[in-house]
C-alpha cells in the first residue's frame, strides 16, 4: 500500500494535520500503516545522487572493519558487546547497504533501518574520535535519518516535533503570543525580589538576544525567570525576540531537512531583525548544535557562522563569573560532592569542556568536584541524546541504554550532578525514576540565583 | 466577596476536606467554582507521555483520557456539585503549581482553593516533579487570596464568627490585614488581631528576663493599635493579643483558643538573606498544624 493517512512521506503542513497526528495516540496506527509503506526507490537514489557528498562516500569506502569502534560506543558496551552494535557495522548495514543497492530497499528494510538509526546511535560522535580515519558514524546517522524521513520511516514522535517546527518555529505547541507573555509573567512573579527585575522584547541592539528552549515556556518558566535575574544582576543589556525564540530543533532529530532550514532561519531573523552584539542561548545541548554549529550550513551560510556572534549558556556564566559581572557568595558555594555532565553537542563538538570546568571552580567549594569517567570530550552520552528521551516504540532500548550513565554516576560517588542540558537533565531525571540510586540532578541557573551575592543597589526594599 | 473560586484538587482524598470548604464558600457567596485538576506531570523529554498522578501510570494524554479524567471528577464531587450554581472543570496536564498559576493568571479568581498535601508519599508524581511543595510556590506567587485545607479537623466553614489574623508587622502583613477586614465586614464576624513574639531565635540564645518580654508585649500590643486601629472604625468585636512563644505554634493556640474559623497570614516574597528561606516557614507552620482553614496573602 502507498501512503497512509498518518504515516506517508509527506511532511506535516497545517495544525489540523499536526492535531490529527497527535490524536492517534502512540502512533498506533502510525505505526500500523508504516508496515504498508512503499519505498519509493528512484526518490531515494536520486536524493542520493543530490546530497551524499565525497566525505560521506569516501567514508563509506575507507572503513577498513577494524572495530575501534566498537569500545567507543556506549550502545556496543552495554548491550553485552553485540556485534551488531559495532558503529562500523550498524552504518555499512544500513545507509552502506542503501548506496550498494542503489536505493532498491524494502519496506523490511527501512524498518530495521529506521531503528538503527534512532535506537542505536544517539548521534553522539564519540565513535568519530577513536576511528583512526576519523570516521564520524553519528554524522553519517544524521544523514541516514534524513533518507529515512523523506520516505516516511520516522518514530511518531519525531514526526510531530517536526511538525512542531513547521507550524510554530517551535519544538511545543507555544506561540509568540505565549512565549512573550509567559515571560512577562515570569518577571511579574519575581520583580518584587528583584526590584528592577523585567523584560525587553524585541530591544534593537541590545548585548545579548537570549533564546530558550519551548519546553522551558510550557512546562517550567521558572527557568525564564532564572535567566532574567542573572542577567539582570549581571547587569547585562539583554532582550528576547518575538519571533524566532526558539533555539532548539527536533527537526535536526528527525532528519526534516527542510523543517531545519526553516527553524534556524526564524532564530537567524531575530538576529538581523534586532542586530545584537550577540546571541545567548540557553542550557541545551542540540539547540546549540542546531542553531550554532550545524543551522548556519542548513541556511545556506558561507561563512558557516549564525548572523551574530553565538554562544552557549556556560559560556555567558563562565565570562559574567570571570570579570565579576556576577559574584558568588563563597559561603554559598556546594558543598557536597558534585559532578559534571559533558553534553556531547557542545562539549565534544564544541570544544567547551574548559569553560564547564571554569564554572564549578567558582562556585563548588574546592574538594568537592569529582570528575565522571571518562569525561569532557571522551564522556558517554546521557543515553537519551538524538531524540532517544522521546520516543515511544524505543523505551525498552533507551532504558538499558541509561545504564552507562547511571554507572558513571554510582561510581564518581557524587550526590549531586549538573547538568546544563535539557536532554541530559531528562535522561538522568529518568535514569533516576528507572533505577533509584538517590542522584539530585540540576541546571546551572538555579544553582546560581541560590548562590549569586545580589549587588546593593539592586536589594529589595523593605 | 467572592465570585470566583479556583478550586485546585489533586482529585483524592487529600482534597475532600477542602473540597467541603470550598463548595460550602461557592454555596455562601453564590459563586462560580472551578474544579481544577493537574492529572499527570509531564515525563519523557518532549513525548506525549506523562505520569498519571492517581494510577503513578504512565500514558499517553489525548482528548479521550481527558474527558475520562474529567468524568471521574464529576463522579468523584457529585454530591458537592448539586449544591454548585456554576461550575466547570479543568483538566490539564503539567507541574501543579505552575498550571494551578497560570489558570489563577488566566482566569483571575478571587480565592485560590488549594487541596491538602498529597503526602510525603516517596511516589507521591506531584512530589517527585518539582522541588518543594506545590503549596509552597503557590503560595509564594499567588495573584489573590490563598485558602488552604490541610487536616481533616481544619475543614468546618460553615459561618465564619472569628477570624483570626496574624500579623509581623511587615508590609505584607499590612495586605493580609486589608483583607482580614474586608473578611470581617462582609460576614459581620470578631476579629482577633495577634502577634508571636519569637523567643526562639532573635536573641541569639541569650535568655530573656520576663521583665523584657513583657516590655516588648507591651511595645508590641501599642505597635497593633498604632499601625491597624484607624481602619476597625466598623468593627465591633475585635481584639488584640501578643503572645510570647515559638510564633507558629502561639497562632494555632490562639485560633484554637478563640474558636477561629479562619486564620489569615501574610506570606513573606521577601527573600531572606540566610538559610532560613524556607519559605515562609511559620505560615507553612501555621496550615499544616490549624484546625481551621488558613488564608495566605502575599500581595
Amino acid at each position: 500500500m502507498p501512503e497512509g493517512k498518518y504515516c506517508n512521506k509527506k511532511p506535516i503542513e497545517t495544525e489540523e494535520e499536526l492535531k490529527e497526528l497527535l490524536g492517534d495516540t502512540g502512533g498506533k496506527k502510525y505505526y500500523e500503516e508504516m508496515k504498508a509503506l512503499d519505498v519509493d526507490s528512484e526518490l531515494l537514489w536520486k536524493t542520493i545522487g543530490n546530497t551524499l557528498k565525497s566525505r560521506t562516500k569516501t567514508w563509506l569506502e575507507i572503513c577498513a572493519h577494524c572495530g575501534m569502534c566498537a569500545d567507543s560506543c556506549f550502545l556496543y558496551l552495554i548491550n553485552d558487546r553485540d556485534p551488531k552494535q559495532v558503529p562500523a557495522y550498524k552504518i555499512q548495514s544500513t545507509l552502506g547497504e542503501i548506496v550498494k543497492r542503489k536505493g532498491k530497499v524494502d519496506n523490511e528494510f527501512m524498518h530495521m533501518v529506521m531503528e538503527t538509526a534512532w535506537a542505536k546511535c544517539t548521534c553522539c560522535n564519540r565513535c568519530g574520535m577513536y576511528c583512526p580515519h576519523g570516521i564520524d558514524m553519528g554524522v553519517m546517522f544524521g544523514y541516514l535519518r534524513g533518507l529515512c524521513y523523506q520516505q516516511g520511516f520516522v518514530p511518531w514522535e519525531l514526526k510531530i516535533g517536526a511538525g512542531m517546527h513547521r507550524i510554530y518555529r517551535a519544538q511545543m505547541d507555544v506561540t509568540n503570543e505565549e512565549f512573550v507573555e509567559t515571560f512577562k509573567w515570569m518577571v511579574e512573579e519575581y520583580e518584587e525580589d528583584y526590584p528592577g527585575l523585567e523584560v525587553s522584547v524585541d530591544k534593537e541592539g541590545a548585548d545579548i538576544l537570549y533564546t530558550v528552549n519551548a519546553r522551558e515556556v510550557k512546562h517550567y518558566p521558572e527557568d525564564l525567570a532564572e535567566a532574567a535575574i542573572l542577567f539582570h544582576l549581571a547587569g547585562e543589556n539583554w532582550t528576547v525576540p518575538s519571533s524566532g525564540w526558539e533555539q532548539t530543533s527536533l527537526s535536526m532529530f528527525a532528519g526534516d531537512w527542510a523543517a531545519c532550514k526553516m527553524q534556524v532561519e526564524s532564530v537567524y531573523s531575530a538576529m538581523e531583525r534586532l542586530k545584537p552584539k550577540r546571541m545567548v542561548g540557553t542550557e541545551c545541548g542540540h539547540a546549540h548544535r542546531a542553531t550554532v554549529i550545524e543551522g548556519p550550513y542548513w541556511a545556506g551560510r558561507s561563512n558557516g557562522k549564525p548572523p551574530v556572534e553565538s554562544i552557549h549558556y556556560v559560556e555567558w556564566l563562565a565570562e559574567a563569573l570571570r570579570e565579576g559581572k556576577l559574584k558568588v557568595d563563597p559561603a554559598k558555594r556546594i558543598k557536597k560532592k558534585v559532578t559534571l555532565q559533558d553534553s556531547c553537542n557542545y562539549i565534544r563538538n564544541n570544544g567547551l569542556k574548559e569553560i564547564t570546568r571554569e564554572i564549578m571552580s567558582y562556585i563548588v567549594e574546592p574538594g568537592y568536584f569529582i570528575e565522571m569517567t571518562p569525561n569532557k570530550e571522551h564522556n558517554f552520552c546521557c543515553g537519551g541524546g538524538g531524540g532517544f528521551n522521546g520516543i515511544g516504540i524505543f523505551r525498552p532500548q533507551r532504558n538499558k541504554a541509561l545504564i552507562t550513565k547511571r554507572d558513571q554516576l554510582i561510581n564518581s560517588g557524587a550526590e549531586l550532578v549538573i547538568s546544563p542540558c535539557h536532554n541530559c537533565w531528562d535522561a538522568i531525571r529518568d535514569l533516576e525514576d528507572e533505577y533509584k540510586i538517590g542522584i539530585k540532578w540540576s541546571f546551572l541557573k538555579p544553582l546560581l540565583v541560590s548562590m549569586v551575592e545580589i549587588p546593593e543597589h539592586l536589594k529589595p526594599k523593605e | 466577596m467572592f465570585k470566583n473560586i479556583l478550586f485546585a484538587t489533586s482529585a483524592t482524598e487529600a482534597s475532600d476536606h477542602a473540597a467541603r470548604v470550598a463548595f460550602n464558600m461557592a454555596q455562601i457567596y453564590d459563586a462560580k467554582i472551578c474544579i481544577f485538576h493537574v492529572l499527570g506531570v509531564p515525563t519523557r523529554g518532549f513525548s506525549q507521555l506523562v505520569m498519571d498522578v492517581k494510577t503513578k501510570e504512565k500514558v499517553e494524554i489525548d482528548d479521550e483520557y481527558i474527558a475520562w479524567v474529567e468524568e471521574e471528577i464529576k463522579v468523584h464531587y457529585s454530591k458537592q456539585l448539586k449544591t454548585a450554581k456554576s461550575f466547570n472543570i479543568k483538566v490539564c496536564v503539567g507541574f501543579p503549581h505552575r498550571e494551578i498559576l497560570r489558570e489563577a493568571r488566566i482566569s483571575a479568581p478571587d480565592i485560590i482553593v488549594l487541596g491538602g498535601s498529597t503526602g510525603n508519599d516517596e511516589d507521591s508524581v506531584y512530589k517527585n516533579s518539582t522541588v518543594g511543595s506545590t503549596l509552597q510556590r503557590v503560595a509564594k506567587a499567588a495573584p489573590c487570596p490563598l485558602l488552604v485545607v490541610n487536616r481533616p479537623a481544619a475543614s468546618f466553614w460553615g459561618g465564619i464568627s472569628k477570624v483570626v489574623f496574624g500579623t509581623d508587622f511587615s508590609k505584607a502583613s499590612d495586605a493580609a490585614f486589608k483583607f482580614a477586614v474586608k473578611l470581617t465586614k462582609n460576614r459581620r464576624c470578631e476579629l482577633n488581631i495577634f502577634h508571636a513574639l519569637d523567643i526562639s531565635s532573635m536573641h541569639m540564645g541569650r535568655l530573656l528576663t520576663q521583665d523584657e518580654i513583657e516590655s516588648q508585649i507591651r511595645e508590641s500590643l501599642r505597635r497593633i493599635r498604632g499601625r491597624y486601629i484607624d481602619e476597625m472604625k466598623e468593627i465591633k468585636d475585635y481584639s488584640f493579643d501578643v503572645w510570647e512563644g515559638l510564633p507558629y505554634i502561639e497562632i494555632v493556640k490562639y485560633a484554637r483558643e478563640k474558636h477561629a474559623d479562619l486564620i489569615v497570614m501574610a506570606h513573606h516574597t521577601q527573600k531572606s538573606s540566610n538559610e532560613d528561606a524556607r519559605l515562609g516557614s511559620n505560615i507553612e507552620q501555621v496550615i499544616v498544624r490549624a484546625g481551621c482553614p488558613v488564608i495566605s496573602i502575599n500581595k
